[in-house]
């Protein structure tokens, strides 16, 4: 028999036998062993190849929590790792399978209700929070996850993202969502929550799997609360530092201003790059640029306004309330080209890092991201650093672009060197991480911020939901 | 360069390219082929385009995925916006012509007959060339030669020469042309532009059949094109060699409104439909063609236009780009007919009771998908010449 070799130790099954069992569960049409499917499945956004020891032996698509069941109570019985799929989007790599075996997509799970009387939205992971923020947005609701349009609202929900938005306005999913139906990897299909908005005071089993990164049961339904639209308003800040932006935006808090949906930093060297990009006549220097809210158009005029009058009084060469739709683009797309900041001067690409400093260090923070090539050993030295993020939520983002030519070996020598640059300034500044999933790399930022009386009780909590430890395997061990 | 190295050449070149790509996925959000998975779209393609020659495994799903993109380009709309510009389309036809040419896993199984029948007749279906003008016979248009020279030529195109549909598009352009009293005639031995051969990755033959129409154009004098096919139009202004650029081309779009503005076309009877405009691909986003179909349709007389879901730059494709027209996908890649019953249903998410375009290829794909979805008695598929020719 052609055994499956895993790295826990061999399944106790041959490919064939596999194909045909899963081929009895979900169909014919939804089981795939060809190269390139299996290739699509583990190519994660990690800047080498992936590699045919990481390539699943055979991905699925079930349609409905019963076949997940199945698949699951299988692949328990016979020992076969399963790593679930919503879109592929995550910036880092829980879908990629560390152990190859079964890759279980849930994009067939894209069913979406919006129930308006009940005041609430149900839908599949698989489907797109694109798809859902087109569809709510049309009967004037607003999806409080405001992620990649193409990523999926498990993924979302599995990680408890919410993108950009500021968690003190809306909160994240672990608040909005009502109820969930969740496959565990023994078969048992539960569900949890209500359908009532007044959520549990107490004990929600919903909220172990919001946010576990999909280790302790396959999410096939998501009840989330419908949130009415809010209008919105841009205004944006230039200034003369990237620290001022830090600084402002930490008094924008202190003072009790309206918070904005959305506020976004780009450095001044990003903003440079962006700006030459588009022929923009945008003064020199770093952009503070808001997306205020209200519930009227004048309220979030206002709101708007409150902050365009703190950038000022804090020192702003320049800042207004957009009123021009084609500022208004110009000024977000300085924003939204990220990726082609280093393209723009030569460079081949790059790779970002999360640090999420508490509210009064903000600006040190940023000083020190713009200073984080300087002085080093490492192949970060060889980058050029662009800095951004989602400043109003407490996110710093710097981009560390990297030359052409780099060997794939490099690459991943490079990957580590950022991981420990950001460790050390996340320990530093006291952040753990608000953007993207993320244990398989920053296991030893939790056990260094935690301890390791944290990370054993988390691994109990995995074998007690998954003795045979078959769901994304080797993302809890720290395995990228 | 000899063979070899340019043949390295190309291979190089794709995997350096795709190896920019940042995997961001945004390009599969745009892709009109994404069903239910990940691989059937632009991102799917991309990476199996850069393993597959990375890691030398031309298999026949590779070729199968590679043939199966429309080539509407949605995918660099999103990448040039947000991501890192990567010409994808012109990455997915070089792949075309690497499977076809050195590979020989090119092109799909129903494609290799309509090479062969362009290379032959000059048209794809291998129908004899003395009918390609049939569809004009008593409606008194002139040939255009040297002898018999004319103020435009209307390039018909082989769909609209050739399919029942596709003629209806000949007819009433003509009709219309004439009521606005042009000079303009057609060729007796038109033949294919060669977009479709270029699409499918055979650009040897796409150059043969672009090379017979330039020298019937220079020898019958021809200065001034007028087409009703976009991916005539695309070709002509995109592809043909420099030394045609000396003519003067025009989607039919274009040149109606050029004469309702000089006073030569009038309308006279009002249409009182409430219409949508479909982009076709090689039209809008490849051509830069999106206002003058929508200025055309506004100034008849009558017409309530409203626009569907998905329109100019990012209109939604009708499916059958990119020689897909002449193959059948593979069971677990998405349907031509499922594409463009995605689109039937943003045009009766409108409320119009007709559907616009300006394609022969679209008009052909989206009247089967009205039929596949049995919503004939809703919405029914035009091109805008019908619709012109109704106005006058």
């Amino acid at each position: 028999m052609n055994c499956l070799q895993g790295r826990y130790g061999k399944m106790n099954i041959g490919l064939d036998q596999l194909v045909c069992d899963l081929e009895n569960i979900v169909g014919k049409n939804y089981v795939y062993g060809d190269l390139f499917e299996r290739i699509n499945y583990a190519d994660t956004l990690l800047p080498y190849d992936v590699e045919e020891e990481f390539l699943p032996d055979v991905v699925i698509q079930p349609g409905n929590a019963q076949e997940v069941a199945k698949i699951l109570m299988y692949a328990t019985e016979h020992n076969i790792p399963v790593t679930t799929y919503g879109s592929g989007t995550d910036l880092i790599f829980p879908t990629k399978p560390k152990h190859q075996g079964i890759t279980m997509s849930t994009e067939r799970m894209n069913f979406l209700n919006i129930d308006e009387e009940h005041q609430y939205l149900e839908c599949g992971p698989g489907i797109k929070t694109g798809k859902v923020i087109r569809e709510i947005g049309k009967l004037g609701y607003f999806l409080p996850i405001q992620t990649q349009a193409g990523s999926s609202m498990g993924g979302a929900v599995s990680i408890n993202t919410i993108g950009h938005l500021a968690d003190n306005i809306f909160g994240r999913p672990v608040h909005n969502v009502l109820g969930l139906e969740v496959v565990l990897p023994t078969g048992e299909v539960i569900e949890t929550g209500s359908k009532c908005l007044r959520r549990s005071a107490g004990w929600d089993l919903g909220r172990v799997f919001i946010g576990s990164e999909g280790m302790l049961g396959v999410i096939t339904k998501i009840r989330m609360i419908l949130v009415p639209m809010p209008e919105t308003v841009d205004a944006v800040g230039f200034f003369k530092t990237n620290e001022e932006v830090g600084h402002v935006m930490t008094l924008m808090y202190q003072k009790k201003l309206p918070l904005p949906m959305d506020g976004e930093f780009v450095g001044k060297k990003a903003c440079k790059v962006g700006c030459e990009n588009y022929g923009l006549n945008f003064p020199e220097g770093a952009m503070a640029v808001i997306k205020a809210m209200g519930r009227t158009k004048e309220e979030a005029t206002r709101n708007a306004q409150e902050v365009v009058d703190l950038f000022k009084s804090e020192g702003a060469t320049e800042a207004f309330v957009i009123k021009d739709q084609e500022v208004a683009e110009n000024v977000w797309a300085v924003r939204e080209n990220v990726m082609r900041w280093g393209k723009e001067k030569g460079k081949k690409g790059g790779r970002a890092i999360e640090v999420n400093p508490i509210l009064p260090r903000m600006a040190e923070a940023i000083t020190s991201l713009e200073h984080i090539t300087e002085a080093r050993t490492d192949l970060i030295a060889e980058t050029e650093a662009y800095l951004y993020g989602h400043v109003g939520s407490g996110s710093l983002h710097c981009y560390l672009t990297y030359p052409h030519g780099w060997s794939d070996e490099k690459m991943k020598r490079f990957i580590d060197d950022i991981w420990n640059v950001e460790k050390e300034l996340q320990l530093k500044y006291g952040g753990i991480g608000g953007d993207w999933g993320w244990f398989p790399y920053r296991l030893p930022l939790y056990r260094e911020t935690y301890g390791d009386t944290s990370y054993e009780i988390i691994k109990k909590i995995k074998n007690l939901f998954d003795p045979n430890n078959i769901l994304n395997r080797g993302n809890l061990e720290g395995e990228v | 360069m000899n063979e070899e190295a340019l043949t390295e050449n190309i291979e190089n070149q794709l995997i350096e390219t795709l190896n920019a790509c940042k995997k961001c996925h945004l390009c599969n959000l745009f892709c009109p082929l994404v069903d239910t998975r990940v691989t059937q779209g632009s991102f799917g393609i991309n990476r199996a385009i850069y393993y597959g020659f990375k890691w030398s495994e031309f298999s026949e799903s590779l070729r199968d995925l590679v043939y199966s993109c429309t080539t509407c380009g949605k995918c660099e709309v999103m990448c040039t916006k947000v991501s890192m510009a990567l010409p994808i389309r012109e990455l997915v036809e070089k792949a075309r012509e690497y499977l076809l040419i050195e590979k020989m896993k090119g092109p799909m199984p129903g494609q290799t007959a309509v090479l062969k029948n362009l290379y032959v007749r000059g048209n794809p279906w291998g129908n004899p060339s003395h009918e390609r003008t049939k569809w004009a016979t008593g409606l008194n248009i002139p040939f255009v030669s040297k002898d018999n020279k004319t103020d435009v030529l209307y390039f018909v195109g082989c769909t609209s020469s050739y399919d029942p549909l596709g003629q209806k598009i000949a007819k009433y352009l003509s009709k219309i042309l004439k009521n606005a009293n042009i000079n303009f005639g057609i060729l007796e031995n038109e033949c294919c532009d060669g977009h479709e051969a270029r699409r499918m990755g055979e650009n040897a033959l796409g150059e043969y059949l672009a090379e017979t129409n330039t020298n019937m154009f220079r020898e019958a004098g021809i200065s001034y094109i007028i087409t009703g096919d976009p991916h005539s139009y695309y070709t002509f202004i995109k592809e043909y060699p420099t030394d045609s650029n000396g003519l003067k081309v025009q989607h039919y779009t274009q040149f109606l409104n050029d004469i309702l503005d000089q006073g030569k076309l009038e309308f006279s009877t009002k249409v009182n439909k409430k219409v949508t405009y479909h982009d076709p691909c090689y039209l809008g986003r490849h051509s830069g063609v999106f206002e003058e179909p929508r200025r055309l349709i506004e100034r008849i007389p009558g017409i309530t236009f409203k626009e569907i879901e998905n329109n100019k730059k990012l209109s939604d494709c009708c499916g059958m780009g990119g020689g897909r027209m002449w193959m059948e996908p593979p069971e677990k890649l998405t349907s031509s007919q499922k594409i463009a019953e995605r689109r039937v249903q943003q045009a009766l998410d409108t409320g119009a009771e007709i559907l616009l375009t300006a394609c022969p290829f679209c008009n052909i794909t989206l009247s089967d998908a009205v039929k596949s979805l049995g919503k004939t008695d809703s919405i029914e598929v035009m091109d805008i010449t019908a619709l012109v020719s109704m106005a006058i």
